[in-house]
């Protein structure tokens, strides 16, 4: 339980919120459940009364009915509201609080979720853990809070109904979820399973249906996506069935819990310890009281994978920072040449792919980096980024680059990496991330020199136009010319290109690399590209290989 | 926190009148989920009648514990009756759903396979994904939740009343005349609410994934010194996110008060009613708590239904996607019958045109040879139309106007099978199931044998890197191909051209984002791959347009001139 603890520990601003959900949880619990009662013990007096000529005040029990009645439904909706804008606040204190434990670790110990679906795996986690509270906590404590008041209620009129009630709402509320967690385990985890293999099955044969079409394989593919499909729904089907299990024993103990009350309370009346009217208001209450128990399964079915999605996303949180930040040195380097002598770097530690590498850059010179893929030239750029770490010297100015803080380092680079990310938003919004506060004319040279204005001027709401989720609405040739133009903003004294080109054809690599020429050439930028396209040798004035270290 | 179709709202109801078709079609199980449940709800009433019994008996004729024995022992026994039927409930309507999804998905996946690219043009595969997976999932509440309570919402309630009639007819009444207003305020709210929830989506969607976006992008913050801003702004996002919900909420939630209030209300006046029957002595204690008992059960089909609202219109939303694709036209020009050519076909372009609805792309008046045999090189910018000029002569579109003949005959007669079957084709990211190399390599042929694979193998320059790997042909690939790379996949699709023993090649960027060894190597497997077939290759690069005989320039939709390859590598300034 202690990863909720922790949940707790983040969200601790939002106590009053949460508590006041609950508590209203509770209070529409109470409101019911006493309705119930007070209408039985009401009309149980009255037919006493009735029969028996003896006098009755029926004007306050009819005004706590009426009473009970609206507090139930007001504080319904009430409830509702206040355990809603809980949630929200609560998602909100947790973005923030993953959003600034993420930001040192970016990118190398993201890449856990890197296989597979990396935005639905964390957006998924990240959803579990909002809604914690929602789905999970105020159920659970609402459930537990509303039981434990409503036997005490039961203890003052008769304990041996309390006794036989705790026996039958703890069958009903904890032992019942727990059978049902056993049974839903395996079939849960297939489903969820067999859903991720439809997918991509679904997935791959939309993307390949030209290729399918044309190999005669459409119906091949269709049979094996419908026999997954099968199987997803016989588990799902087996779910539905555990779920009746689950509702039906719900029945089960509710009914039997309100006969053994009936013949405890009954024995009671018998004793003349329970005044009789009071029979039928302790049967009324123990049945509404159930209602209680009854949203504690679906919060102990939800648990377990709650915890899971916790644990993967506190793991990640707590893992410590790949490249730590610290500075020794406050001075700014000198000037911006590059120099790289005996470095080392791995993605994986046992996995080294630059060894002993020595490279220079002088200030406002130019070098084109080539080789095969896989010899490590992006790690160049990820490791001069400080994303990962290093053995051996990298200097700029004559500085140890790790001897500077990050953001000091960072303020003299401008890159475009080898997957430059789109953000869902405006091509300008995407352009303007490199420098927020540059003039209309700095803008229009850097769509120029990136070769992006008669691309634009072709779309109808120009720089305004949408880039899509993860820049699907543009070409992977456009998206890299907006991170292009994007590294061209931020003016910083040195630029890293990785594979600038790619994706473009001909006329326009070649429009590309004059532009890139013109601007950077006879300025003080110092210029590292890599790419392993010919026609960007030309920006180098000189070029290194960089051969496959096997 | 759940998910809608981004969507604006379609204001027919052809989406309803597709749901409740599928449900005819499995109307014998509903009939049953209906008639159980309507049980069940007569065991409520019995359940009620003993209760009632009971406390008549213990409270007002003062009998002992002996008296009530029984029917405690009936309570316990109606708790197990319905135990039993709510388990075989469940187990029903869970079949119900399982027989919809499998039949649904199976049409619609087939549906959208038969419509092709031709068909499903301006429709982009994540939705459609998305449909046929999550969407098909989430019609079941539809037919599991809304259908049955729908019914029950208009059995229970009236079967209740009959039954109470002879009790206490007052509390009847109450019940009557309250009862409508619950739909009512249901319908009225919820349509408040489902507008608001509309018009605001599109924001909330936006903002949802907004933090994934933010950590997918880390890189590129931290590049522009941005990320430590950002968190401001995942604040400010996330309020705003809270405030836009929590408006749409406050209304929504009003539906599920109007509903409560009804019941609760009407249950308290049928409580209070009933107490001074009883103190008139006009009633017993037995018939006036079993109508206490009752009224609670009788709002509840209709709060249930109330609850099930939001199935329905999950089950709407999504129907209103799959619907319409189940009921779109098969496109247009694929009924040819003439068998095709054997051997490598002569192909001409004539005056071909083909512009997806006006867009961006597309070609224009396009004339062009490839003669039988010969293997042209198609260039040009991106966006200049090459593949979709690929794709024409594939046959997976059909010209707006224009032919294209092959050896003379209009591409559109020949039948569509047979000239898929002389065709091969390698797109620019070749499409690899999670299966064994072998599987992935014999999907055009499956009866291929060993020797054939070998020789495909060979030609493709594949067998090299296969031999490598742990199981040879029977090693599993991963996901869309992962575990070889990005040259190795594209020599294994040249490879799996190679075996379709087709006499048409298509290839497009068969080199693109390829290291130059790896470009070499399939340069030297399209060689192979052309000889005694047609090829049209898509390329600007160097290294594979020094294999072809001639290369066709496009600009914006036009040929803009065929020249041969040498001419065409030569720089422009050394032409003149």
């Amino acid at each position: 339980m202690s990863w909720i603890v922790r949940f707790l520990k983040i969200s601790r601003n939002q106590w009053p919120w949460m508590a006041a959900g609950i508590l209203l949880g509770v209070l529409v619990i109470i409101a019911n459940t006493l309705l119930m009662a007070v209408s039985g013990w009401f009309i149980a007096s009255m037919a006493v009364s009735g029969s028996s000529g003896a006098a009755f005040n029926y004007f306050f029990p009819s005004a706590a009915i009426r009473l009970l009645a609206i507090s139930r439904t007001v504080g319904r909706y009430a409830e509702r509201l206040v355990t809603h804008e809980a949630t929200f606040r609560i998602l909100a204190e947790l973005r923030v609080w993953l959003f600034k434990r993420f930001e040192p670790l970016a990118p190398a110990c993201l890449e856990r979720y890197a296989d597979g679906d990396v935005a639905g795996r964390l957006r998924a986690d990240v959803d579990a853990l909002e809604t914690l509270y929602l789905r999970i906590i105020a159920p659970l404590a609402v459930g537990t809070v509303s039981i434990v008041t409503g036997l005490v209620f039961l203890l003052c009129f008769s304990p041996p109904s309390a006794a036989v009630m705790l026996l039958f709402l703890l069958l009903a509320g904890i032992g019942l979820p727990l059978l049902v967690q056993r049974f839903s385990e395996q079939p849960g985890r297939r489903s969820a399973q067999l859903s991720a293999e439809l997918r991509s099955r679904v997935t791959e044969g939309l993307q390949g249906i030209e290729e399918l079409i044309l190999l005669g394989a459409v119906d091949r593919q269709a049979t094996a996506v419908d026999a997954l499909s099968a199987k997803l729904v016989a588990e799902q089907e087996r779910l539905g069935r555990i779920n009746g299990f689950s509702l039906g024993g719900m029945a089960l103990f509710a009914g039997c819990g309100v006969a053994a009350v009936l013949l405890s309370a009954s024995m009671g009346v018998a004793s003349h310890q329970i005044h009789p009217p009071n029979l039928v208001m302790l049967l009324l209450f123990s049945a509404a009281l159930f209602e209680a128990a009854g949203q504690m399964p679906t919060a102990l079915h939800l648990l377990p994978a709650a915890r899971e999605s916790a644990a993967r996303i506190f793991e990640l949180a707590d893992a410590p920072a790949p490249v730590p930040d610290t500075p020794v040195l406050s001075d700014m380097p000198a000037h911006n040449g590059i120099n790289f002598s005996n470095v080392s770097a791995s993605y994986l530690q046992c996995k080294p792919v630059l060894r002993n590498i020595s490279l220079t850059v002088p200030a406002g010179g130019s070098v084109v980096l080539t080789g095969p893929s896989g010899s490590g030239k992006s790690l160049i750029v990820e490791i001069m980024l400080r994303f990962r770490n290093y053995e051996g010297s990298i200097t700029v100015g004559g500085i140890e680059i790790r001897d500077l803080s990050k953001d000091a380092l960072i303020s003299m680079i401008a890159a475009v990496p080898q997957r430059p990310h789109l953000f869902n938003g405006t091509i300008r919004d995407n352009i303007l991330l490199g420098n927020a506060s540059v003039d209309e004319e700095q803008l229009q040279f850097a769509l120029r020199d990136s070769c992006l204005v008669s691309w634009v001027a072709g779309l109808p709401l120009g720089l305004d136009t949408q880039v899509g989720l993860n820049g699907s609405a543009v070409s992977g040739g456009e998206a890299r010319r907006i991170a292009l133009a994007r590294a061209l903003l931020k003016n910083a004294p040195i630029l890293l290109l990785d594979e600038p080109t790619e994706g473009l054809d001909g006329a326009t690599e070649r429009d590309v690399i004059s532009h890139l020429k013109r601007r950077v050439g006879g300025t003080a930028t110092t210029l590292l590209v890599i790419s392993h396209r010919p026609a960007c040798l030309e920006l180098g004035d000189s070029v290194v290989h960089l051969e496959r270290d096997l | 926190m759940t998910e809608h179709s981004e969507e604006s709202p379609r204001r027919d109801n052809s989406a309803e009148l597709w749901l409740l078709a599928e449900a005819k079609k499995v109307r014998g199980l509903l009939v049953f989920v209906v008639l159980l449940s309507a049980g069940i709800g007569l065991l409520v009433v019995f359940q009620a009648r003993l209760l009632s019994m009971a406390c008549q008996r213990v409270v007002m004729q003062g009998e002992g514990v002996a008296s009530i024995m029984s029917i405690a022992g009936a309570l316990a026994l109606l708790a197990a009756t319905r135990c039993i039927c709510i388990y075989i409930l469940e187990k029903k309507s869970a079949s119900v759903a399982a027989g919809v999804k499998q039949a649904v998905r199976s049409k619609l996946y087939r549906k959208i396979q038969a419509l092709g690219p031709a068909g499903l043009a301006g429709e982009e595969s994540g939705p459609l994904i998305e449909t046929i997976t999550k969407g098909v999932d989430e019609l079941e509440p539809y037919f599991t939740r809304f259908l049955p309570q729908l019914s029950l919402a208009a059995i229970l309630p009236l079967m209740f009343l009959i039954i109470i009639v002879p009790s206490e007819w007052r509390s009847s009444l109450v019940l009557l005349f309250s009862a409508p207003f619950i739909p009512l305020f249901m319908i009225l709210i919820g349509q408040g609410s489902e507008k608001l929830h509309r018009r605001q989506w599109g924001r909330l969607s936006r903002m949802v994934g907004h933090l994934i976006d933010l950590v997918q992008g880390l890189p590129d913050l931290i590049i522009f010194g941005a990320a430590k801003k950002e968190a401001a702004t995942v604040a400010r996002v996330s309020e705003e996110y809270r405030t836009a919900t929590m408006a749409v909420l406050r209304v929504a939630f009003l539906s599920a008060f109007a509903l409560e209030f009804f019941a609760t209300v009407g249950t308290a006046v049928v409580a209070v009613i009933v107490g001074f029957r009883l103190l008139s002595g006009a009633l017993t204690l037995q018939e006036g708590l079993f109508v206490l008992l009752m009224a609670p059960e009788f709002y509840l089909p209709l709060r249930n239904l109330g609850l099930s609202y939001h199935a329905r219109m999950q089950g709407v939303a999504d129907a209103e996607r799959i619907a319409p694709l189940l009921a779109k036209q098969l496109p247009e020009g694929f009924a040819g019958t003439v068998p095709a050519p054997n051997g490598a076909p002569a192909i001409i372009f004539e005056e071909v045109s083909f512009r997806y609805g006006g867009n961006r792309g597309g070609v224009t008046g396009v004339n062009l040879e490839l003669p039988s045999g010969s293997i042209t090189a198609l260039a040009g910018e991106s966006g200049a139309g090459k593949t979709t000029l690929a794709r024409l002569l594939a046959g997976l579109a059909r010209p707006e106007s224009g032919r294209v003949l092959v050896n003379g005959q209009d591409l559109t007669t020949l039948a569509p099978d047979s000239w898929r079957f002389r065709l091969a084709w390698v797109p620019q990211s070749p499409y690899f199931t999670s299966g064994t190399v072998r599987e992935n390599l014999t999907l055009g042929r499956p009866c291929a044998d060993e020797n054939e694979i070998n020789t495909a193998l060979e030609a493709a320059s594949a067998s090299q890197f296969i031999g490598r790997l742990p199981l040879g042909l029977d090693t599993v690939l991963g996901d869309r191909g992962a575990g070889l790379s990005g040259g190795e996949l594209k020599r294994l699709a040249l490879a799996r051209a190679y075996l379709c023993k087709a006499t048409i090649v298509v290839l497009d960027e068969p080199t693109a984002g390829l290291d130059a060894e790896n470009e070499r190597l399939v340069g030297e497997a399209l060689v192979r791959l052309a000889k005694g077939r047609t090829v049209l290759v898509i390329s600007h690069r160097e290294q594979t347009l020094s294999h072809v005989e001639r290369v066709a320039e496009m600009i914006d939709g036009r040929i803009e001139r065929v020249v041969s390859a040498t001419a065409f590598l030569t720089p422009w300034e050394d032409q003149a």
